[in-house]
Parts: structure tokens; sequence; C-alpha cells
């Protein structure tokens, strides 16, 4: 029984933690076998808890636990919110659609929990009372021995020197020497004179948790004793070794993780930056919540936040440089976002010109006075080669200084390399991180969590879509036949380099392409981003419609200039991206995304392109659920069916899904009665195409390389082609160019009336 | 093996197809006759109680008056279903006059009901006899208990918690259709089992009777007998308790198979024993698709094509492992996820080599029947939200069923090792001219036609030889 060359892989889901920290394999021909044993694995990982004790008043409580660390919770019990909150403390979400979420207790999972002031017995306790059975005795003993050197020490920064602390009485003494018999850390350790036979411990006092939000589900005594002021012991180390001590102090060497928090109330030796934040800048629960996770003790703590692209980051890391009020260095991937990023702090807050500066190879600004605000990309701090004299000046600046905040952009795009590099080069008492989506298909997270701290808060994404924050996005998947010309080419084997461009180049997919954008642009009146990662593609497609287009050889000039066409002309409402769009770059006014072409199978990128369209349009109300535009924002994926598209499609999609976004299947684009309307409906003009493509070389159909993308190398291993440097330069101004042309073009279009009966049609008309 | 169609007809059909002695046998029952006169159309029971008090024949003819002209069709069907059942019999006189006539067994039967009023084929034990009758709730729980653990033993013996009375020669003619079994390998459900397993309760309860009756006579059993008692046993109420000493032996053999499909109850006293019929056994005989007695729903099946079953049932297990990868199982909750693989394997598993051609034109059956069966199952708290099934889950199965049509299977003959190349062109220019060239690779000189044009392809070639 046959079904198409390669069947389509299943929506698969992962179940177990084990799988979720397996390596995805990005190289393409792996796929097939690994499918196979797929099912076999599948076959083992059926878990059957039901010997577990259903507790007699079980309907009422939310969730389940299983002794294998995941859990279910019910959203629609009254316990939900609470409940939500906990579980997002102390677990991963692996999916959280609807009706039931799914969690996993991981050690790192607990580790967050621990830093931000959760007490393994306030864990086990609460966990317990929400759970409709009793709690297995395996998940017990799992939070016990994950969390018993969790939270024990803290990697304190005084007085521009680093301190290592742990609370008196229960662990300090004892975990301190235990850690300094460590060859690493005792050699690290400054001023060790053991003179009053104290072992010269510091001693110091510190405020306890106080507002963990979980009070409500705890006695008043718990509480009480969680707010005591704590003495603690502290041992200074060298500020050169801090990023050794650390890794030592990980789970996988002695198991004593450092939380790092900053007391910035006390801090007098920075100067304090006078800035707030204006008082029409109100951030939202979600936004206010994760602050709160941040600043739960007084302290500020280290960590990452996640939030879905569009939900205003921005605001968060604003705020909490506001509430720090020290100096602050921002960190972002690239000059556009270090420009939306200077604003986003004027936008938000009180600071003044003169306190606030980009560095960027185009702009070299330097703050004035003792105290501000320097944004940055993470190249500019980490570059290792010879800089200009006043770049020079600049980075010694950065060096020199002790920075209350070191605000970190999009961090799951920065190799773990460049992290460790920007980190031992800057001083900082905190390190706020900040990304949308925090997988990653090198399965690098892990790093993350010592580099810059552990998750500190996770939104759930349908829950901002249902209070309006971020827009209701109708995702669909289009399905583009192989014309049979083009199939018969992708199957032979002398084109196998040329695969991925025969199938972005499939004539129907660029029909749908062209329909789309046509229906949204006259019907709807939308903004449409089209993403290509294959740059012959990107090129072909935009010269053929005569739509501008930005990719990574574009200038930041010509970037900005169409990008704010794009923005304020009425002409230009269609801009097509390489991949470089996508990850902070912001265009709020865009709603309709089609992407014709992507990065095999990851689910970051996805996710990403996604967030380009998030941002929440049109009035608060007809956007909350019940709201009178059921979807205000459009992401088509086009994929040529019977290719390796198809299982990477799949792939890709996975976070979203288990974000709980579904992605629609529409089978009959473009509709059939287009006919000569469309590009290519001749076969003469399809086989011209099919001959462009196979006579270009094989390394101008391959992808766009950038160079500041130093991960993605790492995944695509040799499958990797720089574009052809007649591609890069030539087409480059041509493009530009023909806009000018296509304004005329689209401008006959335009006066056709709209139909208001046509609206939606694309989602009425599946299987007709 | 031979296709079974589950169809899930009435008792009465059942009943009609009895050979005339049988029928005739069965009405000296007042029991059966009421419940056959309920069963019938309306106007079939209004020529009934019309000729009661009738004895001679009446001619087709005049009946015929009694209708209105447009009213001709009802009055044909009432006609034949009378007929069928025997309960009006035919005769052609002389004069090719058709006449009919009531049975008299069931008209003597049917005017002492009328004027002695109904008499319950047994009377209920006092309550001072019998003690500890369980509740109604008890019962219905017992009830659909016994029967999924039936189900389970049906679909595999091993699950089963209890070892049942049910022969395993008796299970045998159960799973006939059900499972197939090939040899030395496990059992696997077979198509038809697995829309058994989808059906409701109902409906299968009557597939498993209708096997066991049709089964009874090489049990030794008269299947009038059988029916017989069935039906008597829907006019008992449900609860309450029946002396055991009313039955015949045949009878008591019975009841101890239908305590196994959970319609009745067995309790022993001190001296006596009886039995309960369940709700199950009440219901036999009445309408089959009724859906009053629908369940709560359990399921709820989400975006990402997890689902979530509320069910503490072994038996519910199975079913959603026929179609799904059940990952986790908790104590009043069953998780899994609806995949790709998850569904080709429940066909491939159910259907042998052999059936690969039928696979075709039933998958789209069963496609349909999963998706209803999580539609009607659906949890209430997804119940009333629409659709019920997320619409990208049931898009989703509908486009891995249309994978499978991608493929048209023709019958073709291939051919191969030309001696030369204008045979071979010869060849492949007279499988055109017959229109029947499906694939031909003039590289290594090879060619498929349709199988019906063979003969022509075989003559060309004899004559090209010579």
């Amino acid at each position: 029984m046959g079904h198409g060359e390669k069947g389509r892989p299943n929506k698969k889901h992962k179940s177990s933690a084990k799988e979720d920290h397996r390596i995805i394999v990005e190289d393409e021909d792996a796929y097939y076998g690994e499918e196979v044993d797929d099912d076999n694995r599948d076959g083992e990982k059926k878990r059957d808890f039901t010997k577990l004790e259903l507790k007699p008043d079980h309907a009422n409580r939310p969730l389940w636990a299983c002794a294998d660390g995941r859990i279910f919770l019910e959203t629609f019990s009254p316990l939900y919110k609470q409940a939500y909150d906990f579980l997002i403390a102390i677990a991963e979400p692996v999916c959280r659609p609807e009706s039931m979420h799914e969690y996993n207790l991981t050690p790192h999972s607990l580790y967050a929990a621990v830093s931000v002031g959760l007490e393994t017995e306030t864990i086990i306790a609460v966990l317990n009372k929400l759970s409709k059975t009793k709690l297995p005795k395996e998940m017990i003993d799992f939070i016990h021995a994950s969390t018993a050197n969790y939270g024990k020490v803290k990697l304190v920064l005084k007085k521009n020197r680093y301190f290592v602390e742990s609370p008196f009485p229960e662990a300090s003494d004892y975990v301190l020497k235990k850690l300094l018999k460590d060859e690493a850390i005792s050699k690290a350790r400054i001023n060790a004179e053991v003179s009053n036979g104290s072992d010269g411990f510091t001693i110091s006092k510190a405020k306890g948790e106080i507002g963990t939000g979980h009070e409500d589900l705890l006695s008043g005594a718990e509480v009480a004793a969680a707010a005591e002021e704590k003495e603690t012991h502290a041992f200074e180390v060298d500020p050169a070794q801090v990023e050794n001590v650390k890794q030592r102090c990980l789970p996988n060497a002695l198991n004593y993780p450092m939380l790092e928090e900053y007391d910035f109330r006390n801090d007098t030796v920075n100067p304090d930056l006078d800035m707030e934040l204006k008082p029409h800048a109100q951030p939202r629960p979600y936004q206010e919540k994760s602050l709160s996770k941040m600043f739960g003790n007084g302290r500020a703590r280290s960590g990452i936040i996640v939030l879905p692209c569009g939900a205003g980051k921005s605001l968060v890391g604003v705020s909490a440089a506001c509430r720090i009020k020290k100096s602050c260095l921002c960190l972002a991937t690239n000059a556009v976002s270090v420009d939306q990023w200077a604003f986003q702090f004027r936008l938000w807050s009180t600071i003044r010109e003169d306190q606030i500066c980009r560095f960027t190879s185009d702009s070299k600004e330097r703050f004035r006075g003792n105290a501000g605000v320097v944004v940055t990309t993470y190249n500019m701090v980490a570059f290792g080669g010879k800089r200009s004299e006043e770049s020079e000046k600049i980075i010694e600046e950065i060096r020199n200084r002790e920075w209350g905040l070191l605000l970190m952009d999009e961090v799951h795009v920065v190799p773990a390399h460049m992290f460790r590099k920007v980190i031992s080069i800057t001083k900082s008492h905190c390190k706020l991180g900040l990304t949308a989506t925090l997988v990653r298909e090198d399965e690098r997270i892990t790093d993350l969590n010592f580099l810059i701290g552990p998750k500190l808060y996770e939104a759930n994404w349908l829950d901002l879509v249902k209070g309006g924050f971020i827009a209701n996005v109708q995702c669909a998947e289009v399905w583009c036949p192989m014309t049979k010309e083009f199939f018969a080419e992708y199957l032979k084997k002398e084109n196998s380099k040329k695969k991925q461009a025969l199938y972005v180049m499939n004539p129907n997919k660029f029909r749908a392409c062209e329909f789309l954008i046509r229906f949204h642009e006259q019907q709807r009146g939308d903004k449409i981003i089209v993403f290509a990662d294959n740059l012959f593609a990107l090129t072909e497609y935009a010269m053929k419609l005569r739509k501008p287009m930005i990719y990574g050889a574009t200038s930041h000039v010509e970037r900005t200039k169409i990008l704010e066409a794009f923005k304020t002309s009425k002409e230009v409402n269609t801009v097509f991206l390489s991949k470089v769009g996508d990850n902070s770059i912001d265009i709020p006014e865009a709603n309709v995304i089609i992407q014709i072409s992507s990065h095999a199978g990851s689910r970051r990128q996805e996710a990403q392109r996604l967030g380009r369209i998030l941002r929440a349009k049109g009035k608060l109300q007809d956007r909350m659920a019940g709201g009178k535009e059921e979807y205000n924002a459009f992401f088509y994926s086009l994929v040529s069916t019977d290719t390796q598209e198809m299982y990477y499609s799949t792939k890709r999609q996975q976070f979203l899904i288990d974000q709980g976004y579904s992605f629609k299947v529409i089978t009959s684009l473009p509709p059939s009665d287009t006919g000569a309307d469309l590009s290519y409906h001749s076969l003469q003009d399809q086989l011209a195409l099919l001959s462009k493509v196979l006579s270009a070389g094989d390394d101008a159909v391959g992808l766009e390389q950038l160079e500041e993308d130093a991960d993605d190398i790492a995944l695509h291993k040799a499958r990797r082609f720089m574009g052809s440097m007649s591609a890069m330069s030539g087409a480059n101004g041509m493009v530009y160019m023909e806009y000018s042309t296509g304004r005329k073009m689209q401008g006959q279009l335009k006066g056709k009336p709209k139909d208001p009966a046509k609206r939606h049609h694309l989602f009425k008309r599946r299987f007709t | 093996m031979p296709e079974v169609k589950i169809i899930a007809k009435n008792f009465m059909d059942m009943v009609a197809s009895l050979p005339a002695m049988k029928l005739d046998k069965l009405y000296d029952n007042a029991f059966i006759c009421e419940a056959i006169l309920r069963s019938l159309p309306p106007l079939a029971k209004k020529y009934v109680l019309q000729m009661l008090y009738i004895d001679s024949p009446i001619t087709a003819k005049s009946m015929e008056v009694w209708v209105l002209p447009d009213g001709s069709s009802k009055h044909r069907v009432a006609i034949d279903r009378l007929i069928q059942l025997r309960v009006f019999t035919e005769t052609v006189d002389r004069r090719k006059e058709t006449t009919y006539k009531i049975n008299p067994t069931f008209q003597t039967n049917l005017q002492k009901l009328l004027t002695h009023g109904e008499v319950l084929p047994r009377e209920p034990m006092p309550s001072n006899i019998t003690v500890r009758l369980p509740s109604v709730e008890e019962l219905d729980v017992y009830a659909i208990g016994q029967w999924e653990c039936f189900l389970l033993q049906l679909i595999s013996s091993a699950q089963a918690e209890r070892p049942s009375n049910i022969s395993s020669s008796m299970m045998k003619v159960f799973q006939r259709g059900l499972l197939s079994q090939r040899d030395k390998e496990a059992p696997r459900l077979t198509d038809s089992g697995f829309q058994f397993l989808l059906m409701d309760t109902n409906a299968q309860l009557w597939y498993i009777i209708r096997e066991y009756i049709s089964n009874s006579e090489e049990r030794g059993v008269d299947p009038a007998d059988l029916i017989s008692f069935l039906l008597e046993l829907s006019f008992h109420v449900t609860g309450e308790a029946y002396n055991s000493n009313t039955l015949t032996e045949v009878q008591r053999n019975t009841v101890k198979d239908l305590t196994d499909l959970g319609l009745v109850k067995l309790q022993q006293g001190r001296k006596e024993s009886w039995f309960i019929p369940t709700k199950l056994a009440t219901n036999l005989s009445v309408s089959l698709t009724d859906s009053s007695s629908r369940k709560q729903g359990f399921v709820v099946v989400e975006t990402n094509f997890r689902l979530y079953a509320y069910s503490t049932s072994k038996l519910h297990c199975e079913i959603l492992r026929l179609f799904s990868r059940v990952e986790y199982q908790l104590p009043n909750l069953i998780v899994g996820a609806i995949t790709k693989e998850s569904l080709y394997n429940a066909f491939e598993n159910g259907i042998t080599a052999d059936q690969a051609n039928i696979l075709l034109q039933l998958t789209p059956e069963l496609y349909s029947q999963i998706i209803s069966f999580l539609q009607q199952n659906a949890h209430p708290r997804v119940a009333e939200r629409i659709p019920t099934v997320p619409e990208n889950v049931t898009d989703q199965i509908r486009l891995w069923e249309s994978d499978l049509n991608r493929v048209e299977m023709n019958p073709a003959h291939y051919y191969d090792e030309f001696p030369s190349r204008e045979i071979f062109e010869a060849a492949c220019d007279h499988a055109r001219e017959w229109n029947g060239l499906l694939w031909e690779d003039s590289k290594r000189m090879r060619l498929v036609v349709k199988a019906e044009i063979h003969i022509h392809m075989r003559d060309h070639l004899r004559g090209q030889k010579q």
C-alpha cells in the first residue's frame, strides 16, 4: 500500500523528558531511518499508573502527577489559575492546548523553582494539595533529590567583589566547606585568612522570601517561616574565576547550583541612574507577574523571562532596568534591533537623552555622567579582532564598569560560546535574558541555565490570545502539489543538491503564494511578509511579483528605507524577507505571513516568524474571546506535497502546536478557476522556470548564510552553501528599482471593488 | 474469511427468519404474541386487531378497499411483514383469488390477552425471601461491568480479569468474523471487529445475541426456544428477582450465559436462587437505535492530537489503543495521541494481506467511524464546544485517509527481456493502440500494460515471433 513517495509523518508528540533532550538531527538524509525506530520506542513508552490511589474528593482537584515526572492539569478546574502559576514555577510546560496541559518535572525546572524562592517542602505540599491522587513516592523522592542542594549557595556581587554566600544555620558552613574542598573553588577563593577559627566566613543578614504567590494554598505558619530573616555566611572568590566556580557547582559536578541575586537597594557603591517608568507605561498582568518573579525578595534575580513575541518583552526589560536604577547594558542581535531598543527605553522611561547611547559599527555614542544605558549587539562586545580606536575606548569602558543589569534580548539565538565571552567581559550584578521561544534545535538550553540563570517565568500563549494581548493567528498549511515535471526532476539523484530549490520553486507553490498575496492585499487590505530562506527563490519570487526584498546583504540604510515604506506607504503592502527577518525586526504593521521556504525542521524559526505578526492590532474588545474578529492575523506555510518539506513542516509546527495553536490544512490553493490570472499557468512558462532552476549553479540555489549566525552553522553542517556573489550584488539594487514599477501595477489592481462576502472564503472552501 | 456485514437489524427480523414450524410453535407463548403485536408497523397492528375476531379468510381485494390509493405502499409493507411473521397466512384459491387468514394460535392468544388482561411470564419473588437486592444504580454498574469484561475477553482473552462461564468454543463463535487468526500468531481484530468495537452497546449486544441464537442449534438448543425465552425476559421488570425454579433446564443454562453478558444477575439465597434482569435484558427487544440511554461522554481531543479519556475501563483503553497510541494510564484517565502510524497500524493489523484490495473501499467507513466515536463520546467539558473534536484533527484524519486513496490499483502485466528494440517498440505501439499502456522504460526495454489487454499483447507478441 503506497501513500506517496514519503508518507507524511504524523504530528508526533514528544512525550518523555528523555526524548525531549534527544539531540534533533538536522541532517536531511538521516530522517528516514529515524522514523522507523520511532515506533518501537513509542511502544515501550506506555506508562501504567493505574495503581495510584485516588483521593475521595479528586474531582475538585486539578491535576494528576505521575511517577516519571509528568503532570497533567485540567484547565477547567476552579483551581486552574493557582495551579497554573504554581506549575509554571516548578515544571517545564510540554504542551498547553485548551483543556489539558502537560508539564514535566525536571532537575532544571526544580532548580528554577528553588531559585525563585520555593522550598522543597512547599513544592511537595502544594503539589500534594492539588493532586487528585496521592503523590507517587518516586516523585517526592525526585523532588527531594533534585532540590536537596538547590538554593543553598548564592553568588553575590558586592562592591565589585564576588562572594559565595550560604544561608545560616541549616547549611552554610557545611556546604561552604564542601565547596572549598573542590580544588578549582579553593583556588578561586581570595582573602582566605583563617584567623579567628570560624573559617573566615563573612557573616551578614538577608531578608527571607516574600510574596511567592502561593500563600493561599498553604497555611499561615508555612508562609511565616519563609519570611523570617536569615543569617548568611560567605567567602569571596576571584572575579576572573567566577565562571569556573559556577560551573563546578552545577548539577553534573558538585551539584550545588548557585543562584545569583543582586541587592540593588543596598548598593551604595554604584551610582544610581535616575529613571522611572513613564505613567503611560503600565505593565500588563503577565508582565507584572514576570517582574514579581524577578524581584520576589527585594533583590534582583538573574534568569530568563519567556514571553511570546509581540507580548511586550521590551517593556519588561525597561521596567526591570527602572526598578534597579543602575547602569544597564542591553544586548541585541543586530543593529536594527539596537535602534528599536534605544527607542523603547526612550518611549517607556524617563531616561534623559544623554544617558542612553547606542554602540554599533555605525554609531558609536557614549553616555554622559556616571550612570547610563548602553545598547549594543552581542557581536560588538564579543568581537575578538582589532577594533577602531574609538570602539576600543568604549569597549574598555564597558569592561571596567560594574553593570547593575545586563539585559539580553533573544537569548535563544546567541551561541553559548558568545554568551560566555560576553559574560566574562562584562561584570554585571544581575542578568536578565528575554526570549519568546526557549527551544533550540541543538538543545543547548541547559547552557543558558547556568550562564544566565533559570527560567523565571513563561507565559501561556493561549491565555494571552484569550486576553487579547497578542493577535489571534489563524495558522494554515497550504499543500501545493508538485507539478509533474518538477517532481520528476526532484526525484533524480543528480539533482540532490537542488531538491530544495525544486520544491520551493514549484509553480503551484508560486501560484498559491501569488494568490494569497493578492487576496490579502486587495480583499482585506492586509500587510504581508513573505519569508524565504532560499535566496534564489527569494529573488525569483520578489522580482516576478515586483515586491521589495531584504536579505543578508541589504545595507542597514536600505533595510530601514524599505521597512519605513512598508510601514507608512499604502502602495507597499508586501515585503519579502530572508531569514534576517526571523528575529527582532519589529514590523508591527504586518498581519499576514506567507512562508515559502524555511530552515529544515527548526521549531524555533517557525515560532519566531509567527511572532512577527503576534503584536495585537485593532481594538482590545474585538480581540478578546468572543470579539468581532475571530482571527486578525494569518500565518501560511506553503509546502510542496510529497517532498521533504512535508516532513520538516510537521516538525517545525511542533512548538506552536504544543502552545495550543492548530494548523489548518488547505489543499485547494489557488482555486482552480484562477487559471491564467496567476503566473506560471502555461506548461511552457513552467518549463522555462524549471530550466532556470536546473541551470543555476548548485551554490546559487542553496541557503543564505548570515555571518553572525554561528549557531546555525553547527546545525547545518556541510549542507549549507554561500549565495553566489553575482546574485548577491547584482540582484540587490535591481529589485529595489523594480519595486517602483510594481507600485503602478498595484495601483491598478487596487481599483477593483472589495467584495465583503468573499472574506475568509479561504477557510470555507476547503474540501470542495 | 467470509465478509461479515455488521447489520444491527432488530430482534423481530430474527424472529421472522425462523422456519414456519418454529414460528407457529413460538406463538404458543402469549408474551411472544404480545411482543410481536407491539413490534408491528401501525397499519399492520390495525389489520391484526381488525381481523382478531374474524375466523374466515378475507380476500386481498376487500382489504385493499380499506386503504386510500396513496396508502398502498404502506399497505404492502404491512401485509408483507404480517406474512413474513406468519401472523397472516396467504392462500390463493382456484379462482386465483388471494385471501388472508390470521394465524389461529396467535389469534387465540391475543383474544385471551384482550379479555383477561396481561399476565406476567413469572411473578417476582416476594421481598421477604429475597435479601440484599441491588439498587438500580448498582445493577447498571454490574451490567456494564459484565459487558465490558466480556468484550475484553472477546478481543483478547488475556486481558479478562475474571474467568467466565462462556465456553471457549462459544467465545470462538463470537470472535468469528471479528478476529482473524493465522497460525501461531496472536489473533488480530478484523475490519468488522474494529467497527464492532466502535458501535454503541445496544448494537454490539444485538450482534452478540444474534450470533448466540444462530449458533444455538450446534449446542443442541432450539433457536425458537431461545428467542422465546429472550423475548420473555424482556417482559420482566428490571431489578426484580425471579425464582430460578421457574426456569427449564435449557433456560437455566442460558441464564448462566446471559449473566456473563450482563443481561441478568444471579443471586443465591438460603434456600432459593433467583435471577435479576438488568436493563440490558429489558432493552433487548426495544428499538436498537434508541440512544436515550447514552452514557456520559469521556473523551477530550486536543488540537495537538492528544487524547484524554476520563475512564477507568480497561475496555475503553483497549478501544482507544485501536487507533491511538496510549501513553499514560492513570487511575481515572487514559492519555494517548492520535498519530498517522497509530491509525494506519490499526488497519494494517486488522486486515490480512489477501484483503489488501478491499482495504481501500473499507477504510473511509472506519475513519468516519473513529471520528464519530470521538464525537459521540466527547467529554461534557468539550461536548458543547463546536466542533467537539478540533477541526484540524478531523481534517487531518480525513487527509490521512485520502492519502490511502491516492493509489489506484490496476491489475496489470509486466513485460521485459525483449529480444530487440523493434519488437519492444512495436509492442509499445500495440499497447497504445489498445489504450492500455501504463508505463514504459525504453532504455531498459520494459513495459507494463493493463491486464485486460494482456491477451491482445500475447497474440501480438506471438505474431512477432513467427
